[in-house]
This record gives structure tokens, C-alpha cells and sequence, in this order.
């Protein structure tokens, strides 16, 4: 088709208003990626030789921020630390920030935003028009990781439970610092924080007893890979959604649907 | 509608009713063999009690053991909060430990054959708990604060015995912190599991997030050194992290060598899987812990405490120790160099009596009671006669005084 210049030059104006909006509407998207649809195994008992399917999602790429998260704050005044239902978050809530809209000197905005309840996470990803992933999406994404061989693997996973037993919470890194990244280009899935997930504890967690033999009963296979899958499940399945610790943060993921409609 | 109004309401009712008796249908306490069974519902919960994180007339510090002060039983409130605390296990190691208390072994907590015990534990792991202040200075800073039970275990105590002092532990600390205890975080799910208790463990065993507090019941129906741990999965993980500890729970009747006693110890064999982390400290190695290749193998927690601190006796006394191989992972062939175990009740109950024995063998989370009398003045090595477990440090020293 062919226009006029006069047409072009009159649809720049509107072309440029219909960038921004798009720019606005996938602001919160720009740095997630497409995990396409795929399945796997997890430690959860499941029908003998069926992995999970997992449909395409978009997943960030980083853990949210402490800055991110002051953000949120500001346009929703009802998630402050001050303003907050106890409903949703006990009195540790962001406990480490200084004040409601400050972050302080302890920690800095690039850090992952911790201490914040699955429900503020869900109220933060709603806002950003996504959602928290699913644990099987939380799982599959994080075992798309390239290892070269198994012996590789289990070295990680090693190195991982070694992680578990000396994260130092009072000092974490900035996101995107792990150098951990997996085929798609999501950062710090290990190494940095713990993240919430929407079904952290799924029903099948009531018929896991947890004691002395649950892991040896979680591991499908008895490689260090699935050990610390098993840990990372098993600390999860403890959490109650108004919990918060200086070990757990979020990400937030969509759904594809929903981002081409916006699109 | 109405009809439907009146079935909602019904259903309602019936829920109602469902519910109640899901309440009345708790096992109600019974008696066995004269043993207490049947402990109630335990209750978790959250509240921001920031106070003392072990409270306990009876509940101490390593090795030495005071006799039981009280006729009869007792009901004891026990608090024993589970948090991180960077330790020192040997000279030049340190790492940060999952402790009971603060630190490793978590302390001994003693009560009499048919003792009820009401325990309290929060999970403190996302929190820097200081254990080194005055208890005052703490319950002042908890005072007015907190749920339904802050400060409920320090006044039950305080009430209890007016002069008695609510935490024996956190002075013992204080006075003498061998491991140069330092608070840290590291937020977990932790539990607890008291091998002196006999209740199912889906309910007073149960895991608890950071932030929250549970509570329960158990009767010592048993007499006996018995190990308590944190039961959450990694087992081996948590364990070896440095949850654990022992109840002394001394027999109703006693042992029949009670009146010629003259020291009473307690002694834990533990080991650690440790490797050098990034910084100055180390952290747990899994690959150890799986292979069972301790890095250090301690009594009382330190490689080197029972020879920096050694137990004391003089010669010709009966010297009771009440041994508990904690593990994780591996057995103990405990012998004490230049003594003769006059008595030995496995599992410190009186009727598992055996004498003339070198060495007693016991398996993880196995224990017993042995007695010596001790020869003549000089050094004697405790020691488990499992020399290269010796050589990671399971050795301590008693030193004999001459005969009074």
C-alpha cells in the first residue's frame, strides 16, 4: 500500500502515541522471556513415567527489587509496612527498610525485595498484569539449565546445598550478580533468594509426612540434583502465605495469552 | 429460596457439629504400665516474643549435671527457641550453626521419670537473637510484646521457685562462652523431635516456618539419656548442622549406686561435615555428610573442650557420666583410658544393667549411663575407641585429684 507523504507525516504523531502506550503496557514485560511449553520431572510423586506439562509462559528474567517493590508501594499505599493487614504479612514484613517508603542504608535497590508474604508477592505481580509462577513453572524454568554432562550437575547441586546451609541473608547480592543463568536468560533461579510460587504448597505436601526419610522418599532418582530439588520443595511446603524471611523474595510470570492481548 | 436458605443454614449446622467433634475425637489422656499416653493437640502459632530464647529451672549447660532438687514429679515449662549462631568447633573453625539455644550440643535438659513437660519453641532463624545479655536486659525488652503465650514459660518459671533463676542456661552461656557464640541468620523451617517423648509426630514433631512458635505436651515415661533433634527434612542436613541435644530423665527410683555418686557428667559425641566457605568461615559439605566423612568428630560440641575444660574427680570417687552418641551418622565404641566401666545401664535405664565392660558400643542416637570409680591421681582420656574417629577430636580429659 502506498500513502501519501502528507498521510505518513500526519500518522507520526499518532504512531509515536501508540508506541508509548505499548511501551506502557509491556514496561512490566520487558524483561521477561518466553519459557516454551515443555515438560519434566520434580520430586513430587507423580504418574509413573508422565513428567508435568507446562504450557508457554513469560518469566522474568530477575528477581524483583527493593526499588521495584518501593514503587509499588508508592502508587499502593495499602501494602506499606505501616499499613498492612495482618491478614497478610506478620509484624517482620520488610522489617529490614527503614520506613515505609524508605529503603534505607541496610540494603540497596537492587537488591531482591525479602521479608515481603505470598500475598504482597501476588499483589505485586497482579499489579504488574502478571501473576506468580506456578511451582511446576517455578521448577521447569530452573531446570533448564545447561550442564554439560550429569557429573556437572550433581557438582552444581552440591555446590547448591552448600548454598541452602550458608546463604547469608544480611549481605545478599543484586540481582542478576549469580552469574547463574538458564537457557532463556532467567538469572539468579539459585544462588540468590528463595522465591515464592503461587502453589508453594500443594496438596499433595499434606500426604508427604516430613520427617528423617522424606527426602530419600522425594528422590526419584538418587542424584545430588534431585537432593537439592527435594530441599528447595520441602522448605517451601513450610511456608504459610503470610510468612516473610531475609531469604525470600519473588518474580513474577504471565501468561502468554495475556501479553498478546496487550500486545 | 427458602428452601435453599434453609439447606445453607443446615449445611452450616452440620459443619458446625463436624467440627466439634472433630475436637472431641483428640485422644484423651490414658494410663499404661502406670506411663501417661495421650498428650493434647499441639498448637502452633505466631507472636513476636523477642525474649529469653531458653528458659528452664532444669535445663543447662554442658557437662556437669546437678541432681534433681525436687520430691516427686513435676510439671516443667521449657522454652528452648531454635536460631542461627555463628560458632567456633575447633580452633580456627567456625561456622554458622542451626542451633536449639545457641549452641552445639543444645543444653540438657533434666527431669525425673514421669515428669510432664509443656515445651515451647519458636523458629527464630530469620532473626538475630544475642544470647550474651542479661536475661533482665531480655525479658524487659519482651515485656508488653507478644502473642498469647510472651513471657507465659519465664513467669511459670519465676512462680514456680521464687528464688530459683529462669534461664541457668543463658548465665552459663554468658559466663563461660567457649564457643564464642556471634548471632547471624538464616531463615529455615525447623521442629523439634525429643526422643523422651512418646506422642505421633505428625502433630508435636511438626515442622514450623520461620516466625512461628509451637507448643506441646510429652510425659518422660521412660528413664533414660535420651536425644532430642530437629526432625525436618534434610535430617542428615539439620543434624549435622548442630540440632541437637540430650534429656537426662533420671529414674523414679533411682540407680541403686545413686548414694555413692560422687560426680555426675554428660557427655555427647557429635560429628560435624564442615569444609572452608568463601570467606573465613566454613559451611556444611554435603558430599561428606552423604559419604560419612566427618570433618570433626567432638564431645561436647568442641574439639577440644573436654581437654581445655576437663571433667574433675579425685581418686578413689564414682564418677557417673551419662554418654549419648548424637551422630548424625556414625557409631561410638566409647572407653575412658585407664578405667573400667564398673556399671553400665544402656540407654541409662536401670533394669539394662551390665558391669566390667572397657567399651560400650552405641549407634547413633544410642546412649548409656556408665559409672567408674576413678583409680589413683592423675589424667584419664575419654575417648571413642574408634581411632580414626578419635583423631577428629572424640577425646576429653579428666583429671584426678588425689584420694580425699
Amino acid at each position: 500500500m502506498k500513502l501519501p507523504f502528507k498521510t505518513y507525516h500526519r500518522l507520526i504523531p499518532v504512531l509515536t502515541l501508540l508506541l508509548l502506550i505499548l511501551a506502557a503496557g509491556v514496561q512490566a514485560q520487558e524483561r521477561a522471556v518466553t519459557i516454551p511449553e515443555g515438560s519434566f520431572h520434580s520430586v513430587l510423586p507423580e504418574v509413573e513415567g508422565e513428567p508435568h506439562q507446562i504450557d508457554a509462559f513469560k518469566l522474568d528474567t530477575t528477581a524483583v527489587t527493593n526499588g521495584e517493590y518501593l514503587q509499588f508501594l508508592k502508587a499502593n499505599p495499602e501494602w506499606r509496612r505501616s499499613q498492612i493487614s495482618p491478614l497478610f504479612a506478620g509484624s517482620d514484613y520488610l522489617r529490614h527498610w527503614e520506613e515505609d517508603l524508605r529503603i534505607g542504608d541496610k540494603e540497596s535497590p537492587d537488591q531482591p525485595v525479602t521479608r515481603v508474604s505470598w500475598f504482597a508477592a501476588n499483589a505485586y505481580c497482579g499489579w504488574q498484569g502478571g501473576r506468580l509462577p506456578t511451582l511446576n513453572e517455578w521448577e521447569f524454568a530452573a531446570q533448564a539449565m545447561d550442564f554439560e554432562n550429569s557429573t556437572e550437575a550433581n557438582r552444581f547441586s552440591s555446590e547448591l546445598i552448600g548454598w541452602y546451609s550458608a546463604v547469608d541473608t544480611n549481605s545478599k547480592s543484586e540481582v542478576g550478580s549469580t552469574g547463574i543463568e538458564n537457557q532463556y536468560g532467567v538469572k539468579d533461579l539459585f544462588g540468590l533468594i528463595m522465591e515464592w510460587v503461587e502453589d508453594f504448597n500443594p496438596p499433595v505436601a499434606d500426604d508427604i509426612s516430613l520427617d528423617c526419610g522424606t527426602v530419600g522418599r522425594m528422590q526419584g532418582d538418587p542424584t545430588v540434583y534431585s537432593y537439592a530439588m527435594s530441599i528447595r520443595y520441602i522448605t517451601r511446603m513450610s511456608f504459610k502465605p503470610k510468612s516473610t524471611t531475609g531469604m525470600l523474595g519473588f518474580r513474577c510470570a504471565y501468561d502468554m495469552s495475556a501479553n498478546e492481548k496487550e500486545i | 429460596m427458602k428452601f435453599f436458605k434453609n439447606i445453607s443454614i443446615i449445611t452450616f449446622i452440620l459443619f458446625f457439629i463436624a467440627g466439634l467433634m472433630n475436637l472431641q475425637a483428640q485422644t484423651q489422656e490414658y494410663k499404661i504400665d502406670g506411663m501417661t499416653f495421650g498428650m493434647p493437640e499441639a498448637k502452633v502459632y505466631t507472636d513476636d516474643y523477642d525474649g529469653p530464647p531458653v528458659v528452664g529451672e532444669y535445663v543447662t549447660m554442658l557437662p556437669k549435671l546437678a541432681k534433681l532438687d525436687y520430691e516427686g514429679n513435676k510439671h516443667h515449662h521449657v522454652r528452648l527457641d531454635t536460631f542461627t549462631q555463628e560458632i567456633e568447633v575447633a580452633s580456627g573453625v567456625r561456622y554458622r550453626a542451626w542451633t536449639f539455644g545457641g549452641m552445639v550440643p543444645g543444653p540438657v535438659i533434666h527431669v525425673k521419670e514421669g515428669d510432664r513437660i509443656t515445651f515451647t519453641m519458636k523458629n527464630r532463624s530469620d532473626e538475630m537473637v544475642e544470647i550474651t545479655q542479661p536475661i533482665a536486659e531480655m525479658m524487659q525488652q519482651s515485656e508488653g510484646q507478644g502473642g498469647p503465650s510472651a513471657n507465659l514459660e519465664v513467669q511459670a518459671s519465676v512462680n514456680g521457685s521464687e528464688s530459683a533463676d529462669p534461664s541457668p542456661y543463658l548465665r552459663q552461656i554468658r559466663e563461660n562462652n567457649y564457643m564464642g557464640t556471634k548471632s547471624a541468620i538464616m531463615p529455615m523451617p525447623h521442629s523439634m523431635d525429643f526422643h523422651s517423648g512418646t506422642v505421633a509426630k505428625d502433630d508435636k514433631w511438626r515442622t514450623i516456618a520461620p516466625g512461628e512458635t509451637i507448643e506441646f505436651d510429652w510425659v518422660a515415661n521412660y528413664p533414660g539419656t535420651y536425644i532430642y533433634h530437629c526432625g525436618t527434612p534434610s535430617v542428615l542436613m539439620h543434624t549435622a548442622m548442630g540440632q541437637h541435644g540430650v534429656v537426662v530423665v533420671s529414674p523414679k527410683d533411682g540407680y541403686e549406686t545413686d548414694e555413692k555418686v560422687d560426680e555426675e557428667y554428660v557427655v555427647v559425641q557429635s560429628e560435624y561435615y564442615l569444609k572452608k566457605g568463601s570467606g573465613d568461615l566454613y559451611q556444611y559439605d554435603f558430599d561428606a555428610a552423604q559419604n560419612k566423612r566427618p570433618s570433626h568428630v567432638v564431645f561436647n560440641g568442641h574439639q577440644t573442650i573436654l581437654h581445655d575444660q576437663p571433667l574433675t574427680a579425685n581418686a578413689g570417687e564414682r564418677v557417673r557420666i551419662h554418654f549419648s552418641n548424637n551422630g548424625p551418622s556414625l557409631t561410638s565404641s566409647f572407653h575412658v583410658i585407664g578405667g573400667i566401666f564398673d556399671r553400665v545401664w544402656m540407654e541409662g535405664h536401670p533394669f539394662n544393667e551390665m558391669r566390667g565392660m572397657q567399651t560400650v558400643l552405641l549407634g547413633a542416637s544410642n546412649s548409656a549411663t556408665i559409672e567408674f570409680i576413678v583409680p589413683e591421681e592423675g589424667k584419664y582420656i575419654l575417648i571413642d575407641h574408634e581411632f580414626a574417629d578419635a583423631e577428629k577430636g572424640a577425646t576429653g580429659t579428666l583429671v584426678a585429684g588425689p584420694k580425699k
